[in-house]
């Protein structure tokens, strides 16, 4: 019990990242797919706010002069997970506007009938 | 001495006032990325004396390193830094007449732009810092792929993005664990530290990153993308992705497995990874009937043999990668425009359609044979030079499991010597086929036979002398491998 309550974060964004990866792999639909990849991405987000967060920490703001730092939440892996967030947003779109283009050219999102290229 | 940072900021600032610039002109924009390259070009030659006394650390806000975001400009930096402009610039003179349909002013942007990413990726000094340019290079690659819109640029460029997407989610694993263990994101501070924390815990980091750099590198497993990418892309474009946006990612996990971890123990896996890349690139490139897909799979047997030659851990190993890397850059950039125009000429780019070219396009088929004999690695080109660089650093090791690796290796330049023969014998020996239409669009404007035959100059040249590039491979090696040397000099005073 211990250790599931301790471990609790580490244990959500790692299945969420696992999630996210086994639709990549089994879905078929282009939708699905980038769905996938966006369930993985908030999954490694999590993870690296994760990394800094402190139990019952507060925000690292120092309102008065005789604050200390300790019990406040590392600052850094927010600022990450910022820009990370910021270039995952760009992904999606991204693969959104080709997913439309796919649909225009196949006339279908299933990864398994798009095949015009192959090794 | 200007300061490296300008190598970024200029052309990122370049890339963003086009669309204002196309506003005045309809005729400027398609020259911005040539005069952002020219400029990167001449700022990083004139860095490199600086670079080979001391690399060049570029603190932000006057913070100084592990607090800030820091630039360090080292010899391999600058030197990787130099070939990414060189190329840059000769690709964007190519593209001015080359890209005639479609989205011409996002063209030059994202063109920009990814060469603006691949240059942060070999100047940056912070891990974090690394993964945003490289996600800038990936990005901006992603879409130019698909830039023509056509069924099968969209396909590649959404399988493209989707390994590539995995490939940042696992490198953004790694940075949070790297930064969970050492708290700190400055890859010096990190290599200081390293010994200080448990092997596996290192090992789990390593992996996460490895993997996922090595999807932008084409390593072995990793590398279903790029065959498909690389074709489907304009030809300059694909120039760019074979001669540097690869690069990127092999130069991420070099510095990454040497500088950062310092992890001696992965190497042998690595330089294994490599003669399988190596050999499966090169079998698939010689059953190609399609000549951009034969030259990408090619791209992938000569990362292969980067790989294991960064893989050798021996200061003449890494100088032997490095020369690979130019001269690979060179080569390819050279092979993919050439075909480039004559793709347009014939309209088709089956092999077997270009029989006979060497009578109608005698210039461009010429510069077509000096990149192919450089990459086979025939003297007097500089892919013989940089080849024999490799072979000497594993004789020199001495190692039966290096110089078995090696004389596996060697096959897949046997396989590499047929295909590309093979093509320049069609262009010469064989009679054109009855049918083929003179596509008139096919003229070759001067502004495509300056970069090719350059570039072909430069592939005689460098191989005549490869003294001119020799210089700045021992420092760049040792910039890779000398672990406490970058400490001192980024953490300093």
């Amino acid at each position: 019990m211990s250790f599931l309550s301790s471990y609790i974060h580490y244990i959500g964004c790692f299945s969420l990242i696992l999630i996210g990866l086994y639709v990549v792999l089994v879905k078929p639909n282009l939708i699905k797919v980038i769905i996938g990849i966006n369930l993985m991405g908030t999954g490694v987000n999590l993870f690296l706010v994760t990394v800094g967060y402190i139990h019952a920490g507060t925000a690292p703001i120092f309102s008065e002069a005789a604050q200390q730092p300790e019990g406040m939440v590392d600052p850094v892996p927010q600022a990450l997970v910022l820009t990370a967030i910021v270039i995952g947003v760009a992904v999606l779109a991204l693969a959104l506007s080709l997913a439309i283009r796919v649909y225009d050219h196949y006339g279908t999102l299933d990864l398994r009938k798009i095949k015009a290229l192959r090794w | 001495m200007v300061s490296p940072i300008l190598l970024i900021a200029v052309p990122l600032g370049l890339a963003f006032a086009i669309p204002v610039l196309g506003l005045a002109s309809k005729r400027v924009p398609r020259y911005v990325p040539v005069i952002a390259m020219l400029f990167n070009l001449v700022v990083s030659v004139s860095l490199l004396p600086h670079a080979l006394k001391a690399p060049i650390v570029v603190r932000t806000a006057g913070w100084a390193p592990p607090y800030s975001i820091h630039l360090v400009a080292g010899p391999l930096g600058v030197l990787l830094s130099s070939l990414i402009a060189l190329i840059g610039l000769l690709v964007a003179v190519y593209g001015i007449d080359y890209i005639r349909e479609g989205a011409k002013v996002k063209y030059q942007i994202l063109y920009i732009l990814m060469l603006v990413g691949a240059t942060g990726v070999v100047l940056t000094g912070d891990i974090f810092n690394l993964f945003v340019f490289f996600e800038v290079l990936c990005i901006s690659s992603y879409a130019l792929v698909a830039y023509r819109g056509d069924s099968t640029g969209v396909e590649a460029g959404a399988k493209y993005l989707i390994q590539g997407a995995i490939g940042s989610g696992l490198v953004l694993i790694g940075i949070g664990l790297v930064y969970g263990t050492f708290g700190t994101l400055t890859m010096a501070d990190i290599a200081a530290n390293v010994s200080s924390v448990g092997s596996f815990r290192l090992f789990v980091s390593l992996a996460f990153l490895i993997t996922g750099f090595g999807v932008e590198a084409a390593i072995f497993p990793l590398n279903g993308w790029l065959p498909d990418a690389h074709s489907s892309a304009p030809s300059s474009i694909s120039a760019i992705l074979s001669g540097i946006a690869i690069k990127a990612g092999l130069y991420a996990i070099a510095r990454v497995v040497y500088t950062v971890y310092g992890a001696s123990s992965i190497l042998p896996f690595l330089a294994v990874l490599g003669i399988v890349t190596l050999l499966i690139g090169e079998m698939c490139a010689f059953g190609q009937e399609d000549i951009k897909r034969l030259l990408a799979f090619s791209s992938i047997g000569q990362m292969g043999l980067i790989l294991f030659a960064l893989a050798l851990a021996s200061a003449t190993g890494i100088s032997g990668a490095v020369f690979l890397i130019v001269s690979h850059g060179l080569a390819k950039a050279l092979l993919f425009l050439a075909s480039g125009y004559m793709i347009y000429r014939t309209g088709s780019r089956d092999i077997s359609s270009l029989n006979g070219i060497g009578k109608r396009m005698p210039i461009m088929s010429l510069c077509f044979t000096v990149g192919a004999f450089s990459l086979i690695g025939l003297p007097p080109f500089v892919g013989f030079a940089s080849k024999f660089t490799i072979v000497r650093a594993v004789l020199g090791t001495g190692s039966t499991f290096f110089i078995t690796l090696l004389a596996i290796g060697l096959i897949g330049t046997v396989i590499e010597g047929a295909y590309f023969l093979r093509i320049v014998q069609g262009f010469y020996f064989k009679p054109a086929p009855e049918d083929s239409p003179e596509q008139t669009e096919g003229k070759v404007p001067f502004s495509a036979l300056v970069p090719v035959g350059l570039l072909a100059v430069l592939i005689l040249t460098i191989g005549l002398f490869p003294g001119i590039v020799g210089r700045v491979l021992g420092p760049a090696a040792d910039d890779l491998l000398d672990r406490t040397a970058y400490v001192q000099h980024v953490m300093g005073d």
